[in-house]
C-alpha cells in the first residue's frame, strides 16, 4: 500500500514527523518498506525553482513551426524567454514554470539552453511532468490566476511523501488510509477525525433492482443510482493523490470509486446503468458456459464456482475481481449505478487465482473487508460523484444477509501483563483498545469493531492489540528454567563426528538439491508438477549428485577434488510417507583406497565394526566395489569422470554405534610384531586370510596388510600379500619361541584353507 | 721447567687456535707424549713438583676441551647458517576439507541453544498437510496451502515448507516443559533468484513451560542474535502475523555493518530483519492437548541461509549451492 502522508494527516491530527510515524508504525502496525518522495523533490531549494508564471508574450518560434516562443513573468520584474512545444495557451495564461537548475520528478535537471537558436530560460510544465496527472497533450493552465512568482507549491500538491506499507493478511483494515490513520491515532494519542463523507441531497426516490442469489458469497450489496453525470477529468488534487497512491487517474467517476477504496478500504464499482439489461443487478454464480470480456479486454471463461454480477441477461462483472467492458463507464455515460458491496474472501481468492487475475479490489476482498463499510463507502463516493460530476442521487437499495454481530470477549487485564512479561496498567490497556475502536465495558467485556471481527475473537487477540503498542517496552528476560537439559543425542554427536572426520581427511562438504532430474530408483517419489525438470524426483541416493559436483569442479579446473554430503534420502514405502534416512556420501579424485580409508575412519568414529565384501553398483567399477556396514564404496566406474575416482555412500543410521569402550593395556605387555607375506591365488581376499588367521590364533591382536606383490616370483594367477602381524597376550610378555609357534599355526591354517605359501 | 710460563704459553696457544686442526697441534705440542710437560712428568721425583705439573696439565686439558667445545659450536652455527630456508614458502600440503557454511551456522545455532538448555530434535522433511498446516492453525484458504507455493507429492503428502511440524511432533510425544530446536531442509515453490531457492534451511525453536512470556522470547532471541552477530548488537521486535503464534512478531538486529547508522545492507534503517516468532497460539496448544491456561510458550522459525549470507557478505543465495572448491575453501 502506498500511503500519501498529506492524505493520512487529513484523517488524524498528530504532530509527529513522517519519519516518526514510519518508525512507530513499523513496530506496532505493519512493515514500512520505505518513505518515497512523490513529485518534485524537496531538497536543496529545488521546490523554490518551481513558480507560477504569467505569459506576457507568445508567438511562433522564428526557426521552428511547432515551437512557441514565450516571455513569461515569474515575479522577477524582467520576464524570461522560454521556448515551449505546446499551443494550448496564449498571452495572459497563468502557467507552471520550472527555472533552470530545477530537478523534475523524473530526475531530469533543467539547464539554460538554446533551442533552434533562441535561448530558453526555464520550462512551462504539463501535468505529467509534475506527476500530477497523465495528460501530456498540453501544458497545465492554472485557473483563478495566482500572482506570478508565487511558489508553485502553494497552489499545487507538488511534493508528497508516501509511505510504502507491507501489511499482513489479517489486517484488511490497513489497506485504507483511514485504517492506518486509526493506528497512528492510537500510537501517538492523536485525534482521529470522523470518517469522511456526507450524503449529498437525494433528488429522487427511484427503485434500484438488486437481487442476491448467493448471500454467503455476497453478504451485502448497496446499489445507488445517479443521473446527470458529466464524465470528465478529475481535479488536480484528486489526480495527484491517486498518482501518489500508485493508481492511474481515468475519469471523475472512476477516480471517485478508486479514491474511496483507497480512503476507506472497501472497493466500489460504477456501471453505466443503461447498458445493464433491464437496469437490473443479479448477484449469482456463473453458468458453466458463460464468459465475459473484462475491462482489460480479455475474454474470460467462467465456472459455476465464480461469483458474478449480472444484469437480467449476462454477467457484467466478475464479482470483486474486475468489471466487464460492456457496462463500463465511458465519456458518454450519464446514468451510473454505484456498487458498494461485500464479498466473501475465499471465493474471490479462488476465482482470482484460477483466472490469474489480481486487482486492487480482489487483493482487498481476499483478506475479508468489513461488510459495514459498504454504506460508508457509498456515502463518500456519492458525495464525490455529486461534487465532481454534478450527479444527482436518484435511488438506493441495500440488500444484505444478516450480518454477524460483533464478538464480545472477556479480557483479564492481568493476563495481558502475564503474557507480555510487562506490567501494563489497566487504564492504559483500556485507552489503547478504545483508540483502536474496541468498546470496553466497566467489567472488561470487550466488543471488537466490525473491521477487526475476523481477526480478533479471543482474549489472546486482545493481548496482542495491547502488546503491539508496547513492544519496545517489553524487557529482555530468559525463561526461569526448570527441568531443562541441553544435550546432543548420540546420533547427533555421531553425525558431527563423521562430518569432522571427513573434513580432517580433506573432504569438503557440499549441499546438493534433494530434488533431482531422474533418480535411479524407478519407484522414487516424483513431484507431480515439478518446478523444473531437473527437480522432479525425491532422491533415494546421494552419489549421482556428488558425481555432478565432481564434474562441475573438474570443468572449472579445480584439482585435488574431494567432497562429501550428509543429507536425507527418501526411500519408497507402502505407507503414505517415505522412509527418510540420513546418508553420508563422498567422492574423491583418487583410487579405491581413498574411499576405503574414508569409510574405515567413518566406521572407527562410530566405533562400528566393518566388513567388506565384493559387490556391484551401477556407478562403481565392477572389480573395485564393496558393500560394508550400511552402504557401498568403490572405484568410480570409468567413463563418467576423467581420471581415477572413488566414492562411497553409507546410511548413517545403519552404522552400529558402540555405546562406550574400555581401554586396552598395550603398555604392560607390549605386542610382538612380525611381518609375514603369503602367496595366494589371485581371487583370495586379504580379509579372508585375516579372518582365518584370527580363528586359528586368539593371541593375534592385529594383522594389517601393507603390500601386495604380483610377479614372476609368485607365479601367474597368484599374488603375495604382506601383513604386519601383532601377537599379544593380556597376561604376560610373549617369548620369541611362543610367537614362532603362533606363526606356525597361522601358516598351517592358511596353507590348508587357501593353499597359501609363506614367503620370506 | 718454568711451569707458569709453560701454562701461560699453552693457554694462549689454545685460545689462539681458530680451527680444530690448530687446536689439535697445540694439544700435541703442550700435552703430547713428547711435550715438555709430559717429559717433565715422567722425570718428576718429588711430590710437590708432581702436583704442580699435574695441576698445569689439568689446566691445559680443560682449556683445550673448552676451546674445542667453542669451536664446535661455532662450526655448527656456521653449518646451520648455510641451511637457511625461504620461510615464506607454503607449508607441506595437508589439505583439510571444510564444513559447508550452512552446517557451520547450524552447529553454531545448535550450540547456542544447547547452552541455554535446549534439546536438538530431528524432523522429517516429507510431511502430511495435517502436521504442516492443520495443526499449525492455518486457515483452509491460507496461501501457503496452495500447490503454487508448496510441493505436494500426493494428496495430503507435502514437502515441508517450514520446520514447524517438528514442534507438533515434539508436543504430541511429550509433556511440558519443552525446550527444543530443530534444524533442517525446507521446500517452497520459489522462483530461483538472488534471495530465493526452492530448498532452504530453517531453525525452529519452541519453548513451552509455565509462565513463559513475550519478554522471555525477546531475551532468548537477543541472546541468539548477539551470539551470531556480536555481543554489542541490539534486538528489537515488531508486530507481525502468523497463524500459529499470537502475538506474532518479527525480530530485527541492529545492523552490524553500519552499527545502526544506515547503509545499503539495512536499507538505511539501521535494522536488519531476521525472522518471525511469537507466543504459541492457544489453538496450537489445544490441538496437541495442552491447556493454554496452564502453559504458555514461544516459537520461532528462521532461515539459516539468511544468517549465512549476512555474516559472510554473500550477495546471492545460489552461491550456497554452487559447490565449487574455490568458494567452499573460503569458509
Amino acid at each position: 500500500l502506498r500511503l500519501p502522508v498529506s492524505w493520512l494527516r487529513e484523517y488524524v491530527d498528530v504532530k509527529a514527523s513522517t519519519e516518526e510515524i514510519a518508525a512507530r508504525l513499523a513496530i506496532s502496525t505493519c512493515e514500512v518498506e520505505r518513505i518515497i518522495v512523490q513529485g518534485v523533490a524537496d531538497e536543496d531549494g529545488n521546490l523554490g525553482l518551481f513558480r507560477v508564471g504569467r505569459v506576457v508574450e507568445a508567438g511562433k518560434h522564428p526557426n521552428a513551426d511547432r515551437l512557441q516562443l514565450c516571455r513569461v513573468d515569474v515575479g522577477e520584474g524582467e520576464p524570461r524567454q522560454i521556448v515551449c512545444g505546446a499551443w494550448n495557451f496564449g498571452e495572459g495564461a497563468t502557467v507552471a514554470v520550472a527555472l533552470p537548475g530545477a530537478v523534475l520528478p523524473d530526475g531530469h535537471a533543467l539547464a539554460e539552453v538554446k533551442l533552434r537558436g533562441e535561448s530558453s530560460s526555464g520550462m512551462i510544465l504539463s501535468e505529467r511532468e509534475l506527476d500530477l496527472g497523465v495528460d501530456h497533450s498540453g501544458i497545465l493552465v492554472l485557473e483563478n490566476g495566482p500572482e506570478p512568482g508565487t511558489p508553485l507549491v502553494d497552489v499545487l500538491p507538488l511534493s508528497e511523501q508516501v509511505l510504502e506499507l507491507e501489511t499482513t493478511p489479517n489486517r484488511p483494515d490497513l489497506l485504507s488510509i483511514y485504517g492506518v490513520a486509526r493506528e497512528v491515532a492510537a500510537i501517538f494519542g492523536g485525534e482521529l477525525r470522523p470518517m469522511p463523507g456526507t450524503e449529498p441531497d437525494r433528488i429522487a426516490d427511484e427503485p434500484v433492482d438488486i437481487r442476491i442469489e448467493d448471500l454467503e458469497r455476497c453478504p451485502r450489496y448497496v446499489g445507488r443510482t445517479f443521473r446527470d453525470v458529466r464524465i470528465g477529468p478529475s481535479p488536480l488534487w484528486l489526480k495527484a493523490r491517486l498518482i501518489a497512491a500508485g493508481m492511474r487517474p481515468i475519469s471523475n467517476v472512476v477516480d471517485a470509486t478508486n479514491y474511496v477504496m483507497l480512503a476507506l478500504g472497501s472497493p466500489l464499482h460504477a456501471f453505466d446503468q443503461p447498458r445493464l439489461a433491464e437496469g437490473r443487478i443479479v448477484v449469482r454464480r456463473a453458468h458453466a458456459d458463460e464468459e465475459i470480456r473484462t475491462l482489460d479486454g480479455v475474454v474470460r471463461a467462467l465456472t459455476p464456482d465464480d461469483l458474478v454480477i449480472a444484469d437480467a441477461e449476462r454477467p457484467v462483472a466478475i464479482a470483486g475481481v474486475m468489471g466487464g467492458e460492456d457496462s463500463e463507464v465511458t465519456e458518454e455515460t450519464t446514468v451510473v449505478l454505484l456498487e458498494a458491496a461485500n464479498f466473501e474472501p475465499s471465493g474471490i481468492q479462488r476465482t482470482s487465482e484460477r483466472l490469474g487475475l489480481r486487482s486492487e479490489a480482489s487483493g482487498r476482498w481476499e483478506k475479508g473487508v468489513d461488510p459495514h463499510l459498504a454504506e460508508d463507502a457509498a456515502r463518500l463516493c456519492s458525495q464525490l460523484f455529486a461534487e465532481l460530476s454534478g450527479a444527482g442521487w436518484t435511488g438506493e437499495s441495500d440488500v444484505s444477509a444478516e450480518l454477524p454481530g460483533p464478538a464480545v470477549i472477556h479480557l483479564r487485564p492481568e493476563r495481558t501483563s502475564e503474557l507480555l512479561g510487562l506490567e501494563v496498567e489497566p487504564d492504559e490497556q483500556r485507552r489503547i483498545l478504545e483508540a483502536l475502536g474496541f468498546e470496553v465495558s466497566a467489567d472488561w467485556n470487550v466488543t471488537a469493531p466490525t473491521w477487526r471481527a475476523r481477526d480478533v475473537t479471543r482474549e489472546v487477540d486482545l493481548v496482542e492489540e495491547v502488546g503491539r503498542m508496547k513492544l519496545d517496552e517489553v524487557p529482555f528476560t530468559l525463561p526461569a528454567r526448570r527441568e531443562m537439559y541441553g544435550r546432543l543425542s548420540h546420533w547427533q554427536q555421531h553425525r558431527r563426528a563423521v562430518e569432522d572426520v571427513l573434513v580432517g581427511l580433506g573432504y569438503f562438504e557440499v549441499y546438493t538439491p534433494s530434488l533431482v532430474a531422474d533418480d535411479p530408483d524407478p519407484n522414487a517419489y516424483r513431484i507431480p508438477q515439478p518446478q523444473s525438470q531437473d527437480m522432479a524426483d525425491l532422491r533415494t541416493t546421494l552419489l549421482p549428485s556428488l558425481i555432478e559436483v565432481a564434474r562441475h569442479n573438474l570443468d572449472v579446473g579445480n584439482e585435488g577434488i574431494a567432497v562429501f554430503e550428509i543429507a536425507h534420502v527418501y526411500r519408497p514405502t507402502d505407507e503414505e510417507l517415505p522412509d527418510e534416512r540420513v546418508h553420508v556420501a563422498g567422492i574423491a579424485q583418487a583410487p579405491y583406497a581413498r574411499a576405503k580409508g574414508a569409510v574405515e575412519e567413518i566406521l572407527a568414529a562410530g566405533r562400528a565394526v566393518g566388513t567388506f565384501t565384493r559387490s556391484e553398483h551401477p556407478l562403481l567399477h565392477p572389480g573395485q566395489t564393496a558393500t560394508t556396514t550400511g552402504g557401498i564404496l568403490g572405484g568410480l566406474r570409468p567413463g563418467q569422470l576423467e581420471g581415477d575416482w572413488s566414492a562411497f555412500e553409507l546410511d548413517l543410521g545403519a552404522l552400529e554405534l558402540g555405546a562406550g569402550w574400555t581401554y586396552e593395556d598395550v603398555i604392560t605387555y607390549p605386542p610382538l610384531k612380525q611381518d609375514l607375506a603369503f602367496a595366494v591365488p589371485e581371487e583370495v581376499l586379504a580379509t579372508d586370510l585375516v579372518e582365518a588367521a584370527r580363528a586359528a590364533v586368539p593371541e593375534l591382536r592385529s594383522m594389517e596388510p601393507f603390500d601386495v606383490y604380483r610377479g614372476e616370483q609368485v607365479g601367474e594367477g597368484r599374488k603375495s600379500i604382506a601383513f604386519r602381524v601383532e601377537f599379544r597376550s593380556p597376561e604376560r610378555t610373549l617369548t620369541d619361541e611362543e610367537a614362532a609357534g603362533l606363526r606356525e599355526k597361522i601358516v598351517a591354517a592358511l596353507r590348508e584353507r587357501f593353499g597359501a605359501e609363506l614367503r620370506a | 721447567l718454568d711451569t707458569d710460563a709453560l701454562v701461560s704459553e699453552a693457554l694462549s696457544a689454545v685460545s689462539d687456535s681458530s680451527t680444530a686442526d690448530e687446536l689439535d697441534d697445540a694439544r700435541v705440542r703442550y700435552l703430547g707424549r713428547k711435550s715438555d710437560l709430559k717429559q717433565a712428568l715422567r722425570e718428576v721425583r718429588d711430590r710437590e713438583s708432581g702436583m704442580t705439573l699435574n695441576a698445569a696439565r689439568v689446566e691445559i686439558e680443560e682449556a683445550v676441551a673448552a676451546r674445542r667445545a667453542e669451536l664446535e659450536r661455532a662450526d655448527l652455527a656456521r653449518a646451520l647458517g648455510q641451511e637457511q630456508l625461504d620461510i615464506t614458502l607454503p607449508g607441506e600440503a595437508q589439505r583439510r576439507g571444510r564444513l559447508h557454511v550452512i552446517t557451520q551456522v547450524r552447529r553454531e545455532v545448535e550450540d547456542i541453544f544447547l547452552g541455554m538448555g535446549y534439546e536438538v530434535v530431528e524432523g522429517r522433511e516429507v510431511e502430511t498437510t495435517h502436521y504442516l498446516f492443520d495443526a499449525l492453525n492455518m486457515a483452509p484458504t491460507h496461501p501457503t496451502r496452495s500447490p503454487l507455493n508448496t510441493f505436494y507429492l500426493d494428496g495430503d503428502v507435502v514437502l515441508r515448507s517450514e520446520t514447524s511440524p517438528s514442534q507438533i511432533h515434539t508436543m504430541e510425544e511429550r509433556k511440558p516443559p519443552i525446550y527444543m530446536v530443530s534444524l533442517g531442509r525446507c521446500y517452497r515453490r520459489d522462483t530461483v533468484d538472488a534471495t530465493h531457492y526452492p530448498i532452504f534451511h530453517q531453525v525452529e525453536g519452541l519453548a513451552v513451560d509455565e509462565g513463559l512470556t513475550l519478554a522471555d522470547l525477546k531475551g532468548t532471541l537477543q541472546h541468539l542474535l548477539r551470539s551470531l552477530f556480536g555481543l554489542e548488537r541490539e534486538t528489537r521486535i515488531a508486530t507481525h502475523f502468523f497463524p500459529f503464534t499470537e502475538p506474532s512478531i518479527e525480530a530485527y538486529v541492529s545492523c552490524f555493518l553500519c552499527d545502526g547508522a544506515g547503509c545499503r545492507v539495512c536499507r538505511q534503517s539501521g535494522w536488519i530483519e531476521i525472522g518471525g516468532a511469537g507466543m504459541v497460539d492457544p489453538n496450537v496448544f489445544e490441538f496437541v492437548g495442552y491447556d493454554p491456561e496452564k502453559v504458555t510458550g514461544f516459537a520461532f522459525g528462521w532461515g539459516l541461509e539468511r544468517i549465512a549470507l549476512l555474516r559472510h557478505g554473500l550477495p546471492d543465495i545460489r552461491a550456497l549451492w554452487e559447490n565449487d572448491l574455490r568458494l567452499l575453501e573460503q569458509f
